[in-house]
């Protein structure tokens, strides 16, 4: 931060108000925030810290149910947010401020054409031609590396994938050559190896036009990559703002380097000896109705209380290997074997007490919980349907498990879903898996859509109900560093094909597969200059999907 | 200029510079344009008109105060969960119930709150009101009032069961074809269609001549007329909850359809459905009057406000309107209950203000 360069958004004791319970709260309390030109300043904090809120702010908007304060103050660029008219903020979004949502799927509208959308704002504000506008779209495609820059633009978003939907969204934010950029979580929805080219692109046209950006993530590897200057926010309230390497190295406040520390956790290694084979895959295709071949030969093993954790990209069939196990989706062939007998490929077929063996833990709380049924019937109702428990027993057996998920059984018993936070109904969803007595739990991607701190939470509870209960887990997720943390042994499959498997520790030192190393490559670290050496080392056009369209799953293994 | 027309002004104007002073913007517009009306009002239409005003403001007043009353009258005795959501009530909709608390008051009780029988003939025909027959008399004699009042009975009942009975039908058939899935599905839509294809009071009036006009088979008739449209709304909404992943959870536990039906689907779609309900009831409703007021609905004696237009349809020639007051207890039925249907859409759909 020098302090000759321009200061483009000053942000002044900046109080957001949301409105409920017949209430005005406050949801920003007091933030400051100086932002020079050409500067990137990283916002991080978990869920419900108001990153994306100031995001907002930082155009002079507040969503419905929202306040900004009369006394708050946001200056962009010498003009004032809070008193200007709403036709006098609405003339600066788009042309001199942009936003790139997190979904761009959901942003782009799938009625139009990439091109057209992109078009759209520089021929509102007169600022090109339509032709010139699209040699501009053309050439920022280029810039962000885009495959085919000339065609891909028309072509709706739909015939896109999900990278290079959020680099053109990108590049749409671009085309008014804005002063500011706010980058809400643009990455977050995306693989590791896809993230990878939507951070080096975005890093570099952001550079190259000199246009300075927020950065809302909760993801500390990746805005170590991405800011200048870093801004850790907690429940509305700022806790520091530091450059970034001074923040990696040396974080003044305890909740700071409690979210540094949140990868330290790394539950023991089990080996196979003296445990049975509980659930065995045997060499499993699987299709979605008369689609492509989604599982290719599919074969693994799940000995009794060990985890599994299988990863790959979204695509590469992991998900699709848990509904041919729990039933859902019948192979087209091979069989699914549990302690040596085959289990039934149709759920519909099995009894109850092959129900009841192998349960599911979902990735998204929200919609595994019925809103509309109380804690206490989402966890009884399994003791009831498989134990047959009623009256006390069922209450005493209800309260058991929320203990064992370490929330208060008096004071969950009769809520609704919608009045917990995500982490505490992950934590009913486990327990529901858990009141039917399984041996063997599928867990999908289960803290992909929970904050870092609250992941870990969940983590740790897993690893201990796994001891105590002597649980299976097959862990379905694309975070090496979860995997890194909780799994025995590891399965990596790419396109429908199981690429490599084995203990855990051999999985993480070479040899490896190649698709194995452009994960493992691919997961950001907290080295500030991570990304830059990685390119490096790769090459542009070697990282992402690029590259992975370039490895076969047969390919033989390779050492660094 | 009586002391009427001075007072009017005097309290108009005193209003309006009471809520200016209080700074209570939408009072003041509202009462100072009213008055500048009854100026020019006043100049037009003489003293009498501005009586007719004041009678109208003081009606809306007593309305929304009943309306205000009812509704705090309500909360105390609701329970915590439902007073909650009972505070959220609009005026409107409070008064949407005081007038359907009314009705069912008045279909219950009704022996003992009619003065007179139901097809009892105690006067001339078309005798005008007096103090025995608050509304006149009908074309045979027969207390209007007394019959008003055992219409709701007929009326709001026959309505209420034809509209059960087409839930029951549609929104049984729609949450099976939303689980089910597969040919059950295409099998219930297409005869859904096949069903809508026909025009509703054709079917009604066909079926009605070749069964006889009975109660039961008015009910059936129109629970069958009204069920396709109950079931592509149980299925569209259902539809959208059958593929979260907690009806999967339930399916992997196990669990049979009835329970899938009734614990985890039903209680994500109540809300539309009872919104559905109402204005279903509605169109229910002035189906049922149309069938009467044709010859074909509910029966002579049995009073019923349909057919009570009907026959005293004569009267309104001679500028009398006998005819229209149950033609007007339709017209507030329907519109109390679209008030209350209003507010519930209103929440279940998370709009704002």
């Amino acid at each position: 931060m020098s302090p000759k360069k321009e200061v483009l958004l000053k942000i002044r004791n900046l109080k957001i108000q949301g409105y409920s319970d017949e209430t005005w709260v406050d949801i920003i309390k007091g933030v400051d925030l100086t932002l020079h030109r050409g500067e990137v300043m990283g916002l991080i904090g978990e869920s419900g810290a108001g990153k994306s809120t100031i995001g907002a702010a930082a155009m002079g908007y507040a969503r419905d149910g929202t306040r900004i304060t009369e006394d708050s103050s946001i200056e962009f660029d010498g003009i004032e947010l809070t008193t200007s008219t709403e036709s006098e903020r609405r003339a600066l979004r788009g042309s001199r401020i942009a936003y790139v949502a997190q979904s761009a799927a959901a942003s782009f509208n799938p009625a139009h054409k990439i091109i057209d959308q992109h078009t759209e704002a520089p021929l509102h504000y007169r600022l090109r031609k339509r032709t010139e506008a699209q040699e501009d779209a053309m050439d920022l495609y280029e810039r962000l590396r885009l495959p085919n820059p000339h065609e891909i633009g028309f072509r709706y978003p739909h015939q896109v994938s999900g990278g290079q939907l959020q680099r053109a969204m990108t590049a749409m934010a671009m085309s008014c050559r804005p002063d500011l950029i706010i980058f809400d979580e643009p990455t977050t929805a995306l693989d590791v190896t896809t993230q990878i080219e939507v951070l080096a692109a975005i890093r570099d046209i952001v550079d190259q036009f000199n246009t300075a950006a927020l950065y809302i993530t909760h993801d500390l590897a990746v805005v170590a990559q991405m800011a200048d200057t870093i801004k850790v926010l907690l429940k509305g309230n700022e806790v520091e703002e530091a450059p970034t390497e001074e923040m990696l190295s040396n974080p003044k406040e305890d909740y700071t380097k409690s979210l540094w520390a949140v990868r330290s956790f790394e539950s023991p290694q089990r080996t196979r000896e003296g445990r049975e084979c509980l659930i065995s895959v045997k060499n499993v295709d699987a299709a979605y109705a008369s689609g492509p071949k989604i599982l290719d030969d599919v074969s693994f093993d799940i000995y009794e209380g060990m985890t599994v954790a299988v990863v790959g990209e979204s695509g590469s069939g992991k998900s699709t290997t848990a509904r041919v196990i729990t039933g859902l989706l019948p192979p087209q062939k091979g069989e699914v074997l549990f302690k040596g007998e085959p289990f039934p490929p149709d759920y519909r077929n099995r009894n109850k007490e092959q129900l009841r063996q192998c349960q599911m833990i979902y990735q998204m709380a929200d919609t595994a919980l019925n809103p509309k049924v109380r804690i206490s019937e989402i966890i009884g109702r399994p003791a009831q349907f498989y134990s047959g428990l009623k009256g006390t027993a069922l209450k005493a057996r209800v309260d058991e498990l929320l203990d064992l998920i370490e929330l208060e059984p008096s004071k969950y018993y009769n809520r609704f879903p919608p009045e917990l936070s995500g982490g505490q109904k992950q934590r009913i969803g486990i327990a529901r898996a858990l009141a039917a007595e399984p041996s063997f739990i599928v867990c999908d991607e289960v803290t992909s859509a929970l904050d870092q701190l609250v992941a870990e939470g969940i983590l740790r509870l897993l690893d201990r109900l796994q001891n105590e209960l002597n649980l299976a887990y097959m862990f379905i997720t694309h975070d090496l560093a979860t995997v890194r943390s909780i799994a025995d042994e590891v399965i990596v499959m790419q396109h429908g094909k199981v690429v490599e498997q084995g203990p855990k520790d051999q999985m993480f030192k070479p040899p490896h597969h190649p698709y194995t190393d452009l994960l493992l490559s691919s997961v950001p670290e907290m080295d500030p200059n991570w990304l830059t050496t990685l390119l490096e080392e790769r090459g542009v056009d070697n990282i992402g999907d690029a590259a992975a369209a370039n490895i076969d799953p047969d390919d033989a293994k390779i050492a660094p | 200029m009586t002391i009427f027309v001075i007072g009017y002004y005097a309290l108009l104007l005193a209003a309006s510079c009471a809520a200016a002073y209080f700074n209570k913007r939408a009072a003041f517009m509202l009462l100072f344009s009213l008055t500048l009306v009854s100026f020019v009002v006043g100049i037009i239409g003489g003293a009498g008109a501005l009586y007719a005003i004041a009678v109208a403001a003081g009606i809306l007043a007593m309305m929304a105060m009943v309306s205000y009353a009812f509704r705090e009258f309500l909360i105390l005795l609701a329970g915590k969960e439902t007073a909650k959501e009972l505070r959220t009530a609009p005026l409107t909709a409070a008064f949407g119930m005081f007038i359907i608390f009314t009705y069912v008051i008045a279909g219950i009780f009704a022996p003992w709150i009619a003065p007179h029988g139901e097809a009892e003939v105690i006067s001339s025909a078309f005798a005008p009101a007096d103090a025995n027959m608050l509304l006149g008399a009908d074309q045979l004699g027969r207390d209007m009032f007394s019959r008003l009042v055992y219409g709701t009975r007929n009326s709001v009942g026959l309505s209420l069961t034809a509209t059960i009975g087409a839930f029951v039908l549609g929104a049984g058939a729609g949450l099976l074809a939303a689980t089910k899935g597969g040919w059950f599905d295409q099998l219930m839509g297409r005869l859904a269609d096949v069903i809508m294809s026909i025009p509703s009071l054709i079917f009604a009036l066909l079926m009605l001549s070749i069964f006889g006009p009975s109660m039961p088979v008015i009910i059936v008739a129109v629970a069958i007329i009204y069920a396709p449209r109950v079931f592509r709304l149980t299925r569209a909404v259902a539809g959208n909850v059958v593929v979260m992943d907690y009806i999967e959870a339930a399916k992997l536990r196990g669990e049979g359809t009835g329970y899938l039906i009734r614990r985890e689907i039903l209680p994500n779609s109540t809300a539309p459905l009872i919104a559905e309900f109402g204005l279903e009831f509605c169109f229910v409703f002035l189906l049922v009057a149309g069938l009467s007021f044709l010859g074909l609905g509910i029966q002579p004696p049995t009073a019923d406000w349909g057919s009570m237009v009907r026959e005293n349809a004569t009267l309104i020639s001679f500028g009398e309107i006998t005819p229209l007051i149950p033609a007007a207890a339709i017209a507030l039925l329907t519109v109390a209950v679209n008030f209350v249907v209003d507010w519930m859409l209103h929440r279940s759909s998370g709009l704002k203000e």
